[in-house]
């Protein structure tokens, strides 16, 4: 049967690596009596949380995989996204990102808003996802809630008002204060673990009757009822407050803040009623698609069950059940054994098993409405495909899939270990649209590319463990892009008579640099002097030539080609002339316009101790770096930097050393700038060098 | 305009000649004037035209992000570079940018000489050609003599020329804001430290540039220079 979708909530928890996300997570499954053992994250029996299934994740401490882990609090079905915290994942995160829709951002005590908070905010603020904040870590020495809200407010630029009093802190934590009803909450119960209810105590009621003032202010904004009877000093009922907290917050005006302890089991279930009072049921957002029979025309998809299903593959796993494919649906309700289209590949085929699934086991069903979360079995799709139901032709926003940064060969050490890796990357590359590989024509090397170091270094593991491929690897290279500074205008006329028929294009045409863009193709040709048929076939020439630049071989980016005049012949000219006259029309008039040589730059954002901060300055100088700006807050700073990635390989143990391991950073795609002179000769030699030992 | 005329036609030009060339390596400059009046953007100016003439920059502020000090830069850049048409704008500006760096102090009270660590720290390590800092958000009401000197023995040590902003209503109080002499009365016990003092006065639709110490003369002197209300860019009456 299908969930009540006014009920339903889609939630992400988004947080800085050790923060307690994993713990929340397990908490949260727990307490909804899914799971009978709290393990902890890295407990001694080895057992992990359920949310992070893959082994890897539980040696690295750091959640990869996004898996849906559906719940039931108080008759409020949820479906848990697990979003990967890293940034070195960008991809996997977005993805996470689109299908949920209400986050927990967990926040630590002690450490505030770390650097990769900052991140994953901005990823919810770019999704305008509403959310909640958690406050976790209350029982850690030096916790301070309060501090937590005003960073939230001054390094996010969130609205955030405290929901809640702490009940003393740090080894004296032992509950919190409700500023809605006035009570006060005790974890301390029963092996049921409820929670215990009392009037606040003596010594913080005048604390709790100050923070309700201001919370009270904040709120009131978001309705005028409530604004009337907060400034006439009258009794606020409750519905009236949450539902100007749910009116603020879905807005994306409000974050309400919770405090407690995942790991001591404090504040977990008000966080849970927070999440279903406060945050958006799927009816609440507003979806659209495009539509691919009417120009990518946008579309609302209406959260209807009654209509053709639309639905999103956001995340294909290879499990201990085998090959599932997580689906978000948008519209309509999909049913066992019936037809669905992917738009992608344009293959119909058959629903087979239809699964829900929780934390430790797996439910068969047999429908799953709109804006409900579902698992499908042994699909051959690839991860951001959109499945629809009957004639309709949607895609859900295509999402923006950045060009890879980095690349590696991989080496299979014999037969059978290449046989399994090419079965990993077939996998991989359908998981991840970031995660790319070819075979060099060349080298004949396998060549995988991704976002960043960490990013092929977990792949690269994952072949090892899941698919027992034993692989060597070269060393990591910057994925350099090539650019051109001039325009220039060029003429190319392809001839040649070989005995009988013979080939004749001619081309004239203007190269320009582009903003933005990778590739522009714009015909002006007027009175056929190139038959229509044949434009096509310029553009398809053009294309070919800017897979390969002619200083060092990468793709050729930020190009706009005009065709605007060439000539044909009756007999000799054909598709594959033209293509020719617009490939070597192309190399020719590159050579003159400039070329240059683009390297990918990384927004590099490290944190650490002030008295490290000198070592901090001279690590970023070191590589190239520009120093934006600097922040210092006590005994903590925040250094902000713009660093080409050719130098940050490495970093991590520069950074570790120079700063006895107290630094951290994280590091995201910027953008491609030109890189300088002296380097770009030096590129080029290389290239030149590798080119004539290759032969 | 090309780079070099742009510099040249600058108004500041006319800042600089008012104090003789300028305020100096190891000296102290002040802009002062009431909360709230375009201190900030002037400083940004002065900033940017340094950095127009090659000059290596840091910037020191006492605010809660530095986000809007960013947008302040870009800001006054493309007022200039717009106004005066500038050829090749965006490889100049990414150039200046290169030569700036903001370095934000949070922390409320954060003492003089955790400054003064943090800047020599970014000098030695990073951005070693720096040769003007400019400082926005300082509280001179309250800060001791030993502090501004510690600035200025620091200017001294390091080679760079220190700019301030003042603000005279920092304490709230209703007392003269200037004396007698034109000199903000929270600036008065560090006459022996601070070089030059220009003010900023509010006339009927614009602001007014005023030199009211020069090195050694104290002696307020009218100059042909407003702030702009619109653009707050400095300008020629
Ligand atoms: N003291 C304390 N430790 C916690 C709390 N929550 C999590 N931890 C610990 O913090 C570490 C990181 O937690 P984890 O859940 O893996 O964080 P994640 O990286 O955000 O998933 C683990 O050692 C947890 O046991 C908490 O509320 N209090
Ligand atoms: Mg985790």
């Amino acid at each position: 049967m299908s969930l009540d979708i006014e009920m339903m909530r889609n939630i992400g928890i988004s947080a800085h690596i050790d923060s307690g996300k994993t713990t929340l997570s397990e908490r949260i499954l727990f307490f909804c009596q899914k799971i009978h053992a709290i393990h902890e994250v890295r407990g001694k029996d080895g057992v992990g949380a359920t949310m992070d299934s893959m082994e890897l994740e539980k040696e690295r401490g750091i959640t990869i995989a996004s898996a849906a882990t559906n719940v039931v609090w108080k008759d409020h079905p949820v479906n848990i996204i697990d979003t990967p915290g890293h940034v070195d994942f960008t991809i996997e995160v977005e993805r996470a990102l689109r299908v949920l829709d209400g986050a927990v951002l967990v926040l630590c005590s002690v450490a505030g808003v770390q650097s990769q908070s900052i991140t994953v905010d901005r990823q919810l603020k770019r999704y305008g996802v509403p959310r909640v904040a958690f406050v976790n870590k209350t029982d850690r020495t030096g916790a301070n809630p309060y501090k937590v809200r005003d960073q939230l407010e001054e390094k996010l630029g969130l609205n955030s008002v405290m929901m809640q009093v702490p009940i003393g802190l740090e080894d004296k934590h032992v509950g919190v204060i409700d500023l809605i009803t006035m009570k006060a909450l005790y974890f301390d119960g029963d092996e049921n673990y409820a929670v215990r209810e009392t009037e606040i105590p003596s010594e913080l009621v005048d604390e709790a009757a100050e923070k309700r003032e201001i919370m009270l202010e904040a709120v009131s904004m978001f309705d005028d009822e409530l604004m009337e009877k907060v400034m006439e000093g009258e009794d606020v009922p409750e519905e009236l407050l949450n539902k100007a907290i749910r009116t603020g917050t879905l807005a994306n005006e409000l974050v309400p803040v919770y405090i407690g302890s995942a790991y001591k089991n404090k504040g977990v279930q008000p966080l849970l009623d927070a999440v279903m009072r406060y945050l958006p049921s799927p009816p609440d957002i507003e979806n659209k698609a495009l539509d691919l029979d009417n120009d990518e025309e946008e579309v609302i998809l209406p959260s209807d069950p009654s209509k053709p299903p639309v639905a999103l593959a956001f995340k294909l796993e290879d499990g201990q059940y085998g090959q599932l494919t997580y689906i978000r649906i948008y519209q309509g309700t999909i049913k066992k054994g019936a037809d669905l289209f992917n738009v992608r590949s344009k293959r119909k085929f058959k629903v087979g098993r239809l699964v829900r699934m929780h934390s430790n086991s797996m439910e068969d069903i047999t429908e799953a409405g709109t804006g409900d979360i579902v698992a499908l079995f042994g699909v051959d799709c690839a991860s951001g495909d959109t499945f629809c139901g009957g004639d309709l032709n949607l895609s859900m926003t295509s999402m923006f899939v950045p060009n890879p940064v980095i690349s590696l060969s991989v080496q299979p050490k014999d037969k059978a270990a290449s046989d399994k890796m090419a079965k990993a990357l077939n996998r991989f590359t359908k998981e991840d649209p970031t995660f790319r590989t070819y075979v060099d024509p060349e080298t004949n090397d396998t060549i995988i590319q991704g976002m960043g170091e960490l990013h092929l270094e977990v792949y690269i593991e994952r072949m090892r463990r899941e698919y027992q491929a034993e692989v060597d690897t070269g060393a990591p290279q910057v994925a350099y892009r090539e650019a051109i500074s001039k325009r220039v205008e060029w003429e190319y006329t392809h001839k040649k008579q070989t005995g009988g028929s013979g080939q004749y294009a001619k081309i004239k045409g203007l190269m320009e640099p582009l903003k933005d863009e990778n590739y522009e193709f714009v015909t002006k040709i007027k009175g056929g002097n190139i038959p229509t048929e044949y434009i096509p076939s310029c553009d398809k020439g053009f294309q070919t030539a800017m897979k390969k630049g002619a200083l060092l071989g990468f793709p050729v980016v930020n190009v706009k080609m005009t065709v605007l005049d060439g000539a044909s012949h009756a007999v000799d000219s054909s598709d594959m002339a033209f293509q020719t006259a617009g490939l070597m029309g192309f190399r020719e008039a590159y050579r003159k316009a400039g070329p240059i040589i683009l390297e990918p730059i990384m927004k590099v954002v490290v944190e650490g101790p002030t008295e490290f901060q000198g070592n901090i300055f001279g690590s970023i100088n070191q590589r190239r770096g520009m120093i934006l700006a600097s922040q210092e807050e006590g005994v903590n700073s925040t250094v902000e930097a713009e660093v080409p990635l050719s130098e940050m390989f490495g970093y991590s143990t520069t950074l570790r050393s120079s700063t006895q391991g107290k630094a951290e950073f994280t590091m995201e795609f910027a953008k491609f700038a030109k890189v300088p002179q002296s380097i770009g000769e030096e590129l080029i030699k290389k290239a030149e060098e590798a080119k004539k030992a290759g032969k | 305009m090309i780079k070099k005329e742009l510099i040249n036609k600058s108004p500041l030009r006319k800042m600089d000649n008012s104090i003789h060339g300028g305020v100096g390596i190891g000296n102290i400059g002040v802009i002062a004037a009431r909360r709230g009046i375009g201190k900030t953007a002037c400083l940004v100016h002065i900033a940017t035209d340094k950095l127009m003439a090659g000059k290596h920059v840091i910037h020191v502020s006492y605010a809660k992000k530095v986000d809007h000090i960013i947008s302040w830069y870009e800001d006054i850049f493309k007022e200039i570079s717009l106004k005066r048409d500038l050829e090749k704008a965006m490889d100049i500006h990414d150039e200046i940018v290169k030569n700036r760096v903001i370095m934000n102090f949070s922390q409320q009270g954060t003492s003089v000489i955790q400054v003064i660590a943090g800047v020599s720290a970014m000098m030695d390590n990073a951005q070693m050609d720096t040769s003007v800092i400019v400082v926005d958000g300082f509280d001179f009401t309250k800060s001791s003599v030993e502090d501004v000197a510690a600035f200025k023995s620091f200017a001294g040590n390091k080679e760079v020329e220190l700019w301030f902003t003042d603000d005279y209503h920092r304490d709230d109080s209703d007392g003269p804001t200037l004396n007698e002499k034109g000199i903000p009365t929270n600036l008065v016990s560090f006459m022996d430290q601070i070089d030059v003092i220009f003010t900023l006065k509010a006339e009927k639709d614009y602001l007014h540039l005023y030199l009211v110490k020069d090195h050694e003369t104290i002696n307020t002197e009218d100059l042909p220079l407003k702030l702009d209300p619109k653009s707050l860019l400095i300008a020629e009456v």
